[in-house]
C-alpha cells in the first residue's frame, strides 16, 4: 500500500534491548490498520444521502486531513521528473483538453439525454452502495498519492 | 424514389457516450505506453508530480482532487 514507505521506528528497542516489534511485522499492522479504517470510513461514507450535511462532512475530512498531513507532517515525497519531454506531454495535453472540451459541449448543451455530460453518466453508476464505497476509498487514495507527489 | 437501404442513425447520446468512452481509453493507452521501458510519454504521475512542483500547483491539484469528491460524493 502507499503507506509502505513512510518511515516508522522499525527495530525500535524496548528496555531489553531487543526490538519491541519485529520491524516488518509492525509495517504490516500498520498498514492493514489503516486499510480497515480507510474501508470502514469510505463504507460508512458511500452511506450518506447526497446533498446532506453528512455527505458534506464526509467529503470534508478526507480533504482537511490530507491537507494537514501535507502541510505540518508532509510524508517523503516522490521526486518529480527535472523536465518533461515535450511531445509525449502534448499526447496527455490533446486528450485531457479532449475529454474537458467533451464535457464542456455537453454541459452547455444541457439537455440531459441527448447530450449527458460525465457526471449524468458517472452519477447514477454510483448509486449502489459498494460501488460509491469504493469509488470514495479509490478517491481517498488518490489524495494519499497525490500528496505524496 | 424507391425506398433506399435502411439507414442506422446513431443517437446524438450514443455519440457522446462514445467519445467520452474513446477519450478515457486514450488516457489509459497513454499510461500503459508510457509505463514501457523507454518510453518518452511521461506517466500521470510523473506529469503531476511536475506540475506540483511549485506550491501554487500543488495547490491547485490538491483542490481539485478535492473538488472532484465533492461534486461526486457530496452532491
Amino acid at each position: 500500500m502507499a503507506t509502505d514507505d513512510v518511515p516508522h521506528g522499525r527495530g525500535r528497542a524496548g528496555r531489553s534491548g531487543f526490538p519491541l516489534w519485529p520491524g516488518r511485522q509492525s509495517g504490516r499492522f500498520r498498514t492493514a490498520l489503516t486499510g480497515v479504517v480507510l474501508v470502514g470510513y469510505a463504507w460508512a461514507a458511500g452511506a450518506t444521502a447526497p446533498f446532506s450535511t453528512v455527505s458534506l462532512v464526509c467529503v470534508l475530512v478526507p480533504g482537511v486531513v490530507l491537507a494537514a498531513i501535507a502541510y505540518w507532517w508532509p510524508p517523503e515525497r516522490i521526486q518529480p521528473p527535472d523536465k518533461l519531454d515535450i511531445t509525449g506531454v502534448s499526447y496527455w495535453a490533446i486528450a485531457v483538453a479532449a475529454l474537458f472540451e467533451w464535457e464542456a459541449s455537453a454541459f452547455r448543451d444541457s439537455s440531459l439525454p441527448w447530450h449527458p455530460s460525465l457526471t449524468d453518466l458517472i452519477n447514477p453508476l454510483l448509486g449502489p452502495h459498494i460501488v460509491k464505497s469504493a469509488a470514495i476509498l479509490v478517491w481517498m487514495l488518490v489524495g494519499w498519492a497525490l500528496v505524496r507527489r | 424514389m424507391g425506398a433506399g437501404a435502411p439507414v442506422t442513425i446513431l443517437s446524438t447520446r450514443a455519440v457522446t457516450i462514445i467519445g467520452f468512452a474513446v477519450v478515457i481509453a486514450a488516457m489509459f493507452v497513454l499510461e500503459y505506453i508510457a509505463r514501457r521501458p523507454g518510453s518518452r510519454v511521461p506517466t500521470v504521475g510523473q506529469w503531476l508530480g511536475y506540475l506540483m512542483r511549485p506550491r501554487i500547483g500543488r495547490v491547485l491539484i490538491l483542490l481539485g482532487w478535492w473538488w472532484l469528491g465533492w461534486h461526486y460524493f457530496a452532491r
